[in-house]
């Protein structure tokens, strides 16, 4: 097992080398003179060709491209992902000062689509061809069709402007937290919702439940005993891929309600041309990302004994 | 199925949703309608789009924090709500030589908020070579002195109208209590109604009144600016009660909230004018009569009325807003009028020659690209495009409209490959001078190449003579109604909405100043 995590690593750092060298250069294709945005920031709209051109300099933007690479790479080695060039900002700093947000969304956020898709994916599964299922089944075409955008927006308006039941933006408090992650939450239940009926229900035709039932265990033994735990198995690998997912950054679901995470950084940092903040945070997500799927993994392997990794030896 | 299994299925679920709701609605809110305030608190929640990104004199403040720096930092020289020049920190001011040496007489008994004294020595810090403004603005300051305590001298390489550059919010006084002994920036020290008490990046930033404000204090103890960037979630914080004051409002938004029982809602125009800038360097546009043409072709009117929902005056061509000082009154502006603009089109050599609907000469045909940002006002410039499209196929103008953020804009700008970009003003504030400069052959912006233009404007930016400068500019408007270097459609108007408790509050037109004082909170 300590062979295929090590493996897997020297994995993780090739994707990573990949993702620097894309975000970097890719950054640089995008029309537009970092030189020129820098000293808009810096100056205003008062500028002149000189203060562009001192900008550039300052800013070691007048070097080539691989070289300013090359650079990068070097202060990477040695943790420090550089400073924003707009507002001069630690770039690690500044991601770290996000995390905490982002991590709050995703647990919250994982964690009542869980709470929702389990109950409803199960029920499904065991009442085939009933009112019921075919409810579970709408609730799921729903929360698959409905964007994120629109979702939130739904509900502010139900449960702030209607209902004043909870604030309709802001960061600190668990009722500021519950409408993002109640967005995040519905989305993502309804795709583990399907993946927990149609895999309980592949299950629930293994040899071994009939076995289980003519060994005399009443079906709550069957299902909660024999199937659930194996039946839950892509959930937890989906879940924990959704993790991944959101430790990124729900984008739009933290710049509809204002939450200082790391995917608004982002975007806003997107916006501002802030090339290393960008750079930063792409690189800050990719290593996340691959390191919650191999998390991912290495719990399949714990909940399955059937896995074993030594195989991929 | 079992009867015990559909129980504890039952619960299960039951268990979920309890468990969701414990999870979100845990605790009560701080922010919550009426709970951040006491009852009869004097705090004021007010909502505002991006976080202050500066707050010290040697960067600029760029996009709303130019409105939280109006409560802590005032200017020598200031704007009364209608933008007519007044004193500020400076009591009066003269210059001895038409408009290279200029003396500014300062306010006594004024205080920084950490109990200095404001006085010459703060200007000359504030106007150091160090500032932005000197490096990107003010360039043609030579010194700036103490003469005494209360007397400063700024002396210039040309005659300009200092005090209408000194009125702008982005370039005030501060303290040298900003700076620690080691010269690095420690918190904002001015002299406004309001100090500064904690900034939570990117979520809020709170002032206090300042007791000792040399003005008329404040009846509000305290300002919340919640950073929103969203203006859908803006708008709808601020009908849950979550903030009192939106200080932009979307034009879509505004029929709905004036509808609203206790809401507020103030309209002023700005100074800031949409306009189409024009690639007049290139085929169609490099021609005087095409872009008459097109201001002919153009109805303003119908661009307010029917895509701004009546928020905001047709321009007709005006470049300057009509609440501006210097924007003449009597200015002949454009109307509709498709004959006439068909007619200049003819003259100019385009007909339809294959019956088509488009325009050609020489073969080719009459096509161009309207490039509209991705910006903050992309919601109404992308409906205002469309419209000038449609306007423009009538007179058998094909025009692309491309959607692009600011840098690809920028760039496509430099290479001049473009027809048409749809703008909205630049450096317009109060009697500031500078917004001609954008159509001077020394601007980066500038595709309009007019000798005549260019003195125009540098001898307007070197008059100090209020009669005379008042007949450059005005010269200057008539210039741009002719020769049509951009046509200009729409001034804008700044929408405040307040919530019931606001009382006492003023729209002015200065567009990033906003005037607190008189504003108190009803009991909620």
């Amino acid at each position: 097992m300590w062979k295929y995590i090590t493996k897997r690593l020297a994995m993780v750092s090739v994707v990573i080398a990949g993702v620097t060298l894309v975000s970097f250069f890719a950054m640089y294709l995008a029309p537009g003179d970092p030189a020129e945005l820098i000293a808009l920031e810096r100056y205003g709209q008062d500028l002149d060709a000189s203060q562009i051109e001192s900008v550039r300099e300052a800013e070691g933007l007048d070097a080539p491209v691989y070289f300013q690479y090359f650079i990068w790479l070097d202060h990477l080695l040695h943790l420090d992902l550089g400073r924003s060039i707009i507002t001069s900002d630690d770039v690690l700093e500044e991601i770290l000062l996000k995390l905490p947000a982002t991590i709050e969304l995703t647990v919250a956020g994982l964690l009542i689509s869980l709470l929702i898709a389990l109950p409803i994916g199960i029920l499904s599964a065991l009442q085939k061809n009933t009112l019921l299922n075919n409810c579970c089944a709408f609730f799921s075409l729903i929360g698959i069709s409905i964007p994120n955008f629109w979702l939130g927006i739904l509900l502010i308006w139900l449960f702030s402007l209607t209902l004043h039941i909870f604030p309709s933006y802001g960061y600190g408090s668990l009722s500021q937290l519950a409408l993002p992650a109640l967005t995040l939450g519905i989305s993502m239940s309804s795709i583990t919702a399907r993946l927990t009926r149609a895999s309980l229900m592949e299950v629930m035709e293994k040899e071994y439940i009939l076995a289980a039932r003519a060994r005399g265990f009443d079906e709550y033994t069957v299902v909660l005993r024999h199937a659930l735990k194996n039946a839950l198995l892509p959930v937890v690998t989906f879940a924990g891929m959704q993790l991944g997912y959101l430790l990124g950054g729900a984008v739009i679901v933290e710049t509809i309600f204002s939450w200082p995470g790391i995917g608004k950084l982002l975007v806003d940092s997107i916006f501002a041309r802030d090339f290393s903040m960008v750079q930063g945070c792409v690189l800050f997500i990719a290593v996340l990302f691959s390191l919650s799927s191999l998390a991912v993994d290495i719990l399949y392997a714990v909940l399955d004994p059937r896995i074993r990794y030594d195989m991929y030896d | 199925m079992d009867r015990n299994f559909k129980l504890i299925l039952l619960t299960c679920m039951l268990l979920a949703v309890i468990g969701a709701s414990a999870c979100i609605g845990g605790e009560k809110d701080e922010t919550a309608k009426g709970d951040s305030f006491g009852e009869n608190s004097q705090e004021l929640v007010v909502g505002i789009s991006s976080d202050v990104n500066n707050w010290y004199l040697d960067k600029f403040a760029d996009g709303d924090a130019r409105f939280v720096w109006s409560q802590v930092y005032e200017t020598l020289v200031r704007l009364d709500s209608n933008l007519n020049i007044t004193p500020g920190l400076a009591e009066s001011w003269e210059t001895p030589d038409n408009g290279t040496t200029w003396l500014f007489h300062l306010r006594k008994n004024v205080t920084f908020h950490d109990g200095t004294s404001f006085n010459a020595d703060s200007v000359v810090f504030s106007y150091s070579n160090k500032s932005y403004v000197r490096q990107a603005v003010l360039k043609p300051i030579k010194s700036v002195e103490a003469l005494d305590n209360y007397t400063v001298k700024f002396v210039l390489q040309k005659p300009m109208s200092l005090p209408f550059y000194l009125t702008h919010v982005a370039w005030p006084i501060m303290g040298p209590g900003c700076l620690d002994k080691a010269g690095n920036f420690v918190k904002p020290i001015g002299t406004g109604p309001f100090k500064f008490e904690s900034q939570t990046k990117d979520q809020e930033i709170v002032l206090i009144r300042n007791d000792a404000y040399w003005g008329n204090k404040s009846l509000l103890d305290k300002v919340i600016f919640k950073v929103i960037p969203d203006p859908s979630t803006q708008v709808m914080a601020f009908e849950n009660g979550e903030l009192d004051m939106i200080i932009k409002v979307p034009e879509y938004d505004v029929k709905r909230l004036e509808a609203k029982k206790g809401i507020q809602i103030q309209r002023k125009l700005s100074t800031f004018t949409d306009f189409l800038q024009f690639n007049c360097n290139k085929t169609p546009f490099n021609d005087t009569k095409v872009r008459q043409s097109v201001a002919y072709a153009i109805d303003t009117k119908a661009l307010v009325n029917g895509v701004l929902n009546d928020i905001g005056k047709p321009a007709g061509g005006r470049p300057y807003s009509p609440n501006m000082m210097y924007s003449d009154p009597d200015l002949k502006t454009y109307s509709q009028d498709l004959d006439k603009s068909k007619a200049l089109l003819k003259e100019a050599g385009w007909e339809d020659s294959n019956g088509d609907g488009i325009l050609e000469k020489d073969g080719s045909p009459l096509n161009c690209t309207l490039l509209v940002s991705k910006g903050a006002w992309a919601a109404r410039h992308t409906l205002m495009a469309q419209v000038v499209q449609e306007d423009l196929r009538k007179l058998g103008i094909d025009v692309e409209i491309q959607v692009l953020d600011e840098g690809a804009i920028s760039k496509l700008e430099g290479v001049e490959n473009f027809g048409m970009i749809l703008r909205t003003g630049y450096f317009v504030w109060g009697p500031y001078p500078k917004h001609f400069f954008i159509h001077h052959s020394k601007s980066p912006y500038s595709h309009y190449y007019n000798e005549t233009y260019d003195q125009l404007v540098d001898a307007a930016d070197s008059t100090v003579d209020p009669q005379k400068q008042k007949e450059l500019y005005y010269a200057l408007q008539a210039f741009v109604i002719k020769e049509v270097p951009a046509f200009y459609l729409v001034h804008e108007e700044k929408v405040v909405a307040t919530g019931p408790s606001v009382k006492g509050f003023v729209i002015t037109a200065e567009d990033p100043w906003l005037d607190l004082s008189g504003v108190y909170l009803e009991k909620k």
